[in-house]
């Protein structure tokens, strides 16, 4: 009898066991939280923003558990967490990322400006293809759409920042540059994410 | 024509800085006028929506019911995401006040009691320019309880999206900023307007960055002085930034008047570079592409641009060159609409991916010959029978490309190969021969 094959390395991780729900935020993660909160009507309308405290805290993506915890804490459903992190290719969610995110536009204005080369000549160097991460778990590679940023096309995402025109004879420094950068770029991103989001009275009340 | 700078006259980041230009004097002149009254001057201004639709502004903001019975919101939509567009991030990041006094001064007429500002989260020196601005402008009690003494409170706060083209749409923006996945929400005339019920079902006025940065230059001057400039149109008023890439010298946003020429525009981003000029998008990836001749022809404005089949559309404009393969290109469109259609309505979700896999078949050298009616076939079913505009956008430029460039498709499918044979051209294609390390 032939065996079919439901899982991959890829697939859907499943949603943790409710009674099972660890809370892991940090006092700090909670104080934005409770901040963020205050900002809308409802609790619903802060489940983006605390994805974006969740993919933080738990190392710059969305295990099962931090869907679970964001579920729990604004008391919606696993599955409506889940659908709608899944939803937003910012969130990272059941698969981890590498530390260092490099983000190519190849969408048309990048593609005119040779997108595609800078792209074949980072797939080389890092040896993966978009959508992987090389075994040290220090870079992922994506190929995203339009950055907005078309007046510096060949353009790249790194965490927070923009890096363009790119010339291919960068690419080589730009990965020592990143390798030898300790911190993650992906949590970096996160947090920069939820702190532009807060007051400055709201930050000045969080320790 | 030369450039006419009113809303990139100025870098002012900071709240002195921006006051320093003259800023906040409209909000002030505001808070003096009545409600009505500046409503009326926008109306006179004949301000028209800058993220793409060129809907009128004052509509929106008289919209909004005057008996207030319930809470009133403002958002301003700062998710750029049209390929080829960057003006609003070079507004936020250079001019936050700007942006955020339109945002107030909207809020005041509209008795709104918060504002939200959407941004990309891929935007993060915009966010935190955003951010900054707002914490002086609380700092300075511009925002806030009571603001000047006039028993009117009004809060804003920066919201971050997630990465998604989708939610630039207003009602899929109101989705994704009440914690959702951001799909559209039904319209007019089966749902109730937003002014009517748009966030949490309370009236909410939505406007781009650059409809909202407007604001504080007609309000100091009057609805009279903007609607002089851009006179020469039919129906286009003011100035309008054009995000300018692709093959030119000089990429970068340009204002300009309504009533410039096309080719003026491309003269002011130091004209195209790398050979001919062969084609050219004039307002982001979704509107219909233009040749050359077009170009050479246009004037810009909402109803000038569609004399030569075209839009002015969010004002992302790219110029290609004659060694661009369009064939290539409406590939890649085709890719960037698949991946960003949200999934809720079957034409869009469906046509887009047909419409890549169609393209894709013929770049690899497999197209067949039918496939040019099929494509036109797949497009008219999408156009205008898709739940939200977005649909609609993925179609047209397939439309206008198989209509101004069919000899380009006709070649690729018969040859296997591009039509546009250069060494640059091949830059254009994913499956090149793998780079050296």
């Amino acid at each position: 009898m032939e065996t079919i094959h439901l899982e991959n390395s890829r697939g859907r991780p499943k949603a943790p066991n409710p009674e099972q729900v660890e809370l892991k935020f940090s006092d700090q993660a909670v104080q934005e939280l409770e901040a963020l909160l205050t900002h809308y009507p409802d609790k619903k309308s802060a489940i983006l923003p605390t994805l974006w405290i969740a993919q933080r805290e738990y190392g710059g993506y969305l295990p099962p558990e931090a869907i679970a915890e964001v579920a729990v804490r604004l008391q919606r459903s696993y599955a409506e967490i889940e659908g709608v992190a899944t939803f937003y290719t910012m969130y990272h969610v059941g698969h981890p990322v590498g530390r260092h995110l490099i983000e190519v536009c190849t969408c048309l204005t990048c593609q005119v400006c040779g997108a595609y080369r800078i792209a074949e000549r980072l797939k080389a160097k890092l040896g993966i293809d978009f959508g992987e991460t090389t075994e040290d778990g220090v870079f992922t590679l994506e190929e995203v759409e339009c950055l907005d940023a078309c007046d510096r096309a060949p353009v790249l995402q790194v965490s927070d920042a923009y890096i363009g025109p790119v010339d291919e004879a960068e690419i080589d420094a730009l990965i020592e540059k990143l390798r030898s950068d300790p911190g993650s770029g992906t949590i970096r991103l996160a947090d920069e994410i939820v702190k532009a989001q807060l007051h400055a009275n709201e930050q000045r009340d969080i320790r | 024509m030369p450039e006419l700078k009113l809303l990139l006259k100025h870098k002012a980041r900071t709240l002195d800085e921006y006051r320093r230009i003259g800023g906040y004097a409209a909000f002030q002149k505001a808070l003096a006028m009545d409600r009505q009254a500046v409503i009326d001057e926008i109306k006179k201004s004949g301000l028209r929506g800058r993220g793409g639709a060129g809907f009128p502004t004052w509509i929106k903001w008289n919209g909004i019911p005057k008996q207030k019975t319930k809470r009133h919101y403002v958002l301003c939509n700062a998710d750029e995401g049209e390929p080829g567009t960057f003006k609003d991030k070079e507004l936020m990041e250079s001019t936050p006040h700007q942006v955020i006094e339109g945002m107030m001064i909207a809020g005041w007429a509209t008795q709104a009691d918060v504002g939200y500002i959407y941004i990309r989260a891929e935007f993060m020196d915009c966010a935190r320019a955003v951010k900054s601005a707002i914490d002086e402008a609380y700092a300075e009690g511009l925002l806030g309880k009571n603001i000047q003494g006039t028993g009117w409170d009004f809060d804003l706060h920066v919201h971050l999206g997630a990465g998604s083209y989708e939610c630039g749409e207003e009602s899929a923006m109101m989705s994704s900023l009440m914690g959702e996945r951001g799909m559209p929400r039904l319209k007019a005339p089966h749902a109730p307007l937003p002014t009517i019920a748009g966030l949490w079902d309370s009236p909410t006025l939505i406007n781009n960055v650059e409809t909202f940065a407007c604001a504080p230059h007609i309000i100091q001057n009057g609805g009279d002085w903007y609607a002089a400039m851009g006179a020469s149109t039919k129906n286009s008023r003011g100035t309008k930034i054009f995000s300018v890439s692709g093959h030119v010298n000089k990429p970068g946003n340009y204002e300009i008047e309504f009533g410039t020429k096309l080719s003026d525009l491309l003269e002011l981003a130091g004209g195209i570079k790398g050979g001919a000029l062969k084609a050219c998008i004039p307002g982001g990836s979704s509107v219909p592409i233009l040749n050359a001749e077009s170009v050479a022809k246009a004037v810009i404005g909402y109803e000038e641009i569609g004399e030569v089949g075209s839009m002015v559309g969010s004002g992302g404009c790219i110029f290609f060159n004659e060694h661009t393969c369009i064939v290539a290109l409406m590939w890649r469109t085709a890719k960037f609409y698949m991946r960003e259609s949200c999934g809720k309505c079957t034409p869009c979700r469906e046509g887009t991916d047909w419409l890549f896999q169609i393209h894709d078949r013929i770049i690899k050298g497999g197209g067949r010959p039918e496939d040019i009616n099929l494509l036109k076939q797949i497009c008219a079913q999408i156009d205008g029978r898709s739940f939200c505009g977005l649909g609609d956008a993925a179609a047209w430029p397939i439309v206008a490309a198989l209509k101004v460039f069919p000899h380009e498709y006709e070649y690729f499918i018969q040859h296997g190969k591009s039509i546009v044979d250069t060494p640059q051209s091949k830059l254009m294609f994913p499956y090149a021969e793998p780079v050296p390390v």
